[in-house]
């Protein structure tokens, strides 16, 4: 359970907290504008009025203390780079991420604390390049992982104790057992590389490694219980 | 007799399939602007053309060798065969004499071997009496030995390069457009002329006949000080002649400035055509291009990503901001109304297009472009964006093959993002193709090795290869679970060992190019022997 702040109303706040919905996180949408918010709270959000220039105000609804990740969909850059250097003053490690409109504002809201920046229009041009050249695996993807069925691609840590610990990724053998495809892990000690599983299968897996896995929202959970008996 | 002969062999050239194909090749030689083959020939004709200037700037005080003299004749043939050539293709006389014949056929009226005859002539008059042809004509004639004395039109050859290089046509039309404004500064012209030479023989001939003895030498002074030259080999003594001569000087700069600004103007209208001309005769040699309609940000990111995979597309905007920024980063743009008939036409939507993408940030341009679009061309890809949610109905209903959403896309991404970072940033490193890992499908294609085999068999861990899915409509595999319908066909997620391939299936793969690669290659030379065995 995640508590998510997002500031600022666009389509995309509006797409990214109807998704949020059914992943059941605690939601809230500011803004200073009074008839955006009477918009959001028609549509089922809870919502709050603030100026976020205010640091007492963001302090108030939580910023530096349970808010742990927020969304900064601004339209202008400047009051997004404005919202992050608040924010990151206030909580050293709440996750920032913002739109940025001007892809020459990306580096403005890294060296003010963005965690992640989202270029809409970079996406959209990727995304549009994806289905022109090649349909088939954007139409795939587009259905299944992005889509309206439960695949998804998760990321499982692997718990201490768990009997995949001091194993090697050959050993695994998870399409059969599990029927989940295992794409590759993360070993947390070397830093946030990905090892896609094909490549080093001699890889000794350790607590603390996250598996990055694809497969249906049931079968993953059915995995994440297997994982932490003990081997 | 002659003319039934004549109408006979009108028809058998329409049928003969030799002929028509002779004098295809022949146009694509010498007039299609398209072929390689006449930017070929263009060439070695400006070599030779060059080649004989040379010659005859040589031949002055030296005499030619026996060799120079056969290179000269073959020069000649090969001039003479091209005017022929030239003549022969540039209609078909066959036609003529068929559609004379039909008509009186019809009509019920004799045949007139007249009438034809002059009607072909006619024909060839018009393309003997074109400025073209006449050079062409002017640049052989007098190295035949009879019209020896006509030697100096050889210099005509090197007009004949008018022929050869598009720039030079250009010039040509550059002129011919401002043909009014050069016509009256013509008349002007002759007129100072006119009186200023008359004028200078009255004053100066009485008094400095060693100089101005005729009217010629009047005639010659004047266009020398018109013209601002001024050799002063001919001076007028006289106040009138100085007078006159003042007068000539300044009315000379007036025509030379009104001359250039007349040029330049020109050159300035023609320039825009010119590079809209350079984008549709770069395009004509494109084939699989998109068309990008509305150069935004989208649009940009778009055009870098075709641009890195050396794919060809063309831009259409309307706003020049946009237009030049296209133009500094070197892509093919047209400035023009993307949602017009004829502008969609020439970008090459029913030639070399194969999709059609609308990235402007208006809904309603978009809607109505892709509704212009798939009128015009029913089986085109069409990709539009649509900004706003209601607006994605509309635009499938106009036609579009597949609708994006920037601002939902977005905020999906930023929603996988919360809860999977690691993963997130794994799965767009693959699509960005960042990574050496790609997705990308594999069709099962018969009669080869992968074909009716069982997924185990075929062991695509060995291969370095991860087997995600299995697209397919093949109802042999509906036993199978894990089943995703995806547009009339179904995807089976991690399919079984046991599941067995057949052909059409499309294998959804995750490895390395270089893993893919090489299956492909052996599925493709697998194919190939099995075909040489049946």
């Amino acid at each position: 359970m995640k508590h998510i702040a997002v500031f600022g109303f666009s389509l995309m706040s509006l797409e990214l907290m109807q998704r949020l919905q059914q992943a059941e996180h605690s939601l809230v949408f500011i803004s200073q504008d009074c008839a955006e918010t009477a918009l959001m709270t028609a549509q089922g959000f809870t919502c709050q009025t603030l100026d976020f220039r205010n640091d007492d105000q963001l302090q108030a609804i939580g910023i530096g203390e349970h808010i742990d990740t927020l969304f900064c969909f601004f339209p202008t850059d400047s009051d997004n780079v404005f919202l992050t250097i608040s924010a990151r003053a206030l909580a050293k490690d709440l996750t920032i991420i913002s739109i940025v409109d001007d892809p020459e504002s990306a580096e403005k809201l890294l060296a003010a604390g963005a965690n992640k920046i989202i270029d809409p229009y970079e996406i959209c041009g990727r995304k549009l390049h994806e289905m022109l050249t090649r349909p088939d695996i954007s139409n795939i993807l587009d259905h299944t992982v992005f889509g309206q069925h439960d695949l998804n691609l998760v990321q499982v840590p692997i718990p201490p104790g768990s009997y995949l610990e001091n194993t090697d990724l050959s050993g695994l053998d998870l399409n059969a057992q599990y029927n989940v495809i295992l794409i590759g892990v993360v070993d947390t000690d070397q830093g946030e590389e990905l090892h896609f599983a094909l490549d080093d299968t001699s890889r000794r897996l350790t607590a603390g490694d996250i598996l990055v896995v694809l497969g249906v929202t049931a079968d993953i959970e059915a995995f994440k219980a297997g994982l932490s008996v003990a081997g | 007799m002659f003319s039934r002969l004549l109408v006979s062999i009108a028809y058998f050239l329409q049928d003969s399939p030799y002929y028509r194909h002779t004098k295809q090749f022949f146009y694509n030689l010498l007039e299609n602007p398209d072929s390689r083959l006449k930017a070929n020939f263009d060439i070695v004709m400006i070599a030779l053309v060059m080649f004989s200037v040379f010659l005859l700037i040589y031949e002055v005080d030296t005499p030619l060798t026996a060799l120079d003299m056969q290179f000269e004749q073959t020069l000649i043939l090969i001039f003479t065969l091209e005017y022929l050539l030239r003549g022969w293709l540039y209609n078909d006389c066959h036609k003529i004499i068929l559609a004379h014949y039909e008509k009186t056929r019809y009509l019920n009226i004799p045949f007139s071997l007249i009438t034809v005859l002059g009607k072909i002539f006619a024909q060839k008059w018009a393309y003997m009496s074109s400025p073209l042809a006449l050079i062409d004509l002017l640049a052989i004639l007098p190295s035949y030995r009879p019209l020896r004395m006509l030697r100096l039109f050889l210099i005509f050859r090197l007009f004949k390069l008018f022929r050869y290089f598009n720039s030079l046509k250009l010039f040509t039309e550059v002129l011919a457009s401002k043909r009014f404004e050069l016509y009256t500064l013509a008349i002007f012209l002759s007129f100072v002329v006119f009186i200023g030479s008359t004028a200078i023989y009255l004053f100066e001939k009485p008094t400095n006949s060693s100089q101005v003895a005729h009217l010629f030498d009047a005639v010659y002074f004047t266009i020398v000080t018109v013209s601002t030259v001024g050799y002063g080999d001919i001076t007028p003594h006289t106040t009138g002649g100085r007078i006159v001569a003042m007068v000539l000087i300044l009315s000379g700069l007036g025509v030379f400035s009104f001359l250039t600004s007349i040029m330049v103007s020109a050159f300035n209208d023609k320039m825009q055509d010119m590079r809209e001309n350079q984008t549709y005769t770069e395009l004509k040699r494109c084939r699989d291009y998109v068309i990008i309609c509305g150069f935004g940000r989208v649009g940009e990111h778009l055009a870098a990503r075709l641009k890195a995979e050396r794919q060809h597309f063309v831009i259409i905007d309307i706003n020049a901001d946009n237009v030049s920024k296209a133009k500094r980063l070197g892509y093919l743009v047209i400035q023009a109304d993307a949602s017009k008939n004829a502008v969609l036409l020439q970008a090459g939507l029913n030639q070399g297009a194969n999709s059609v993408v609308c990235t402007t940030g208006n809904d309603v341009v978009n809607v109505y472009i892709t509704l212009s679009s798939r009128h015009l061309n029913p089986d085109i890809r069409i990709v539009s964006r649509a900004n706003n949610p209601d607006t994605i109905k509309k635009l499938y209903q106009a036609g579009a093959s597949d609708v994006i959403q920037p601002f939902a896309i977005a905020g999906l991404v930023a929603a996988e993002y919360i809860g999977q970072p690691v993963a997130f940033e794994a799965i767009f490193g693959i699509l960005k193709q960042e990574k050496q890992y790609m997705i990308d499908t594999l069709t099962v294609t018969g009669p080869s090795f992968i074909e009716a085999k069982t997924l185990a068999e075929l062991d695509f861990i060995g291969r370095k290869l991860v087997l995600l899915g299995i697209v397919s409509d093949n109802p042999a595999h509906n036993q199978h679970k894990n089943r995703y319908p995806v547009s009339h066909q179904h995807f089976y997620f991690n399919p079984p060992a046991h599941f067995v391939l057949h052909s059409g299936d499309v294998l959804v793969l995750l490895g390395r190019d270089v893993s893919i690669g090489h299956l492909r290659q052996q599925i493709a030379r697998s194919r190939f022997n099995n075909s040489r065995k049946s």
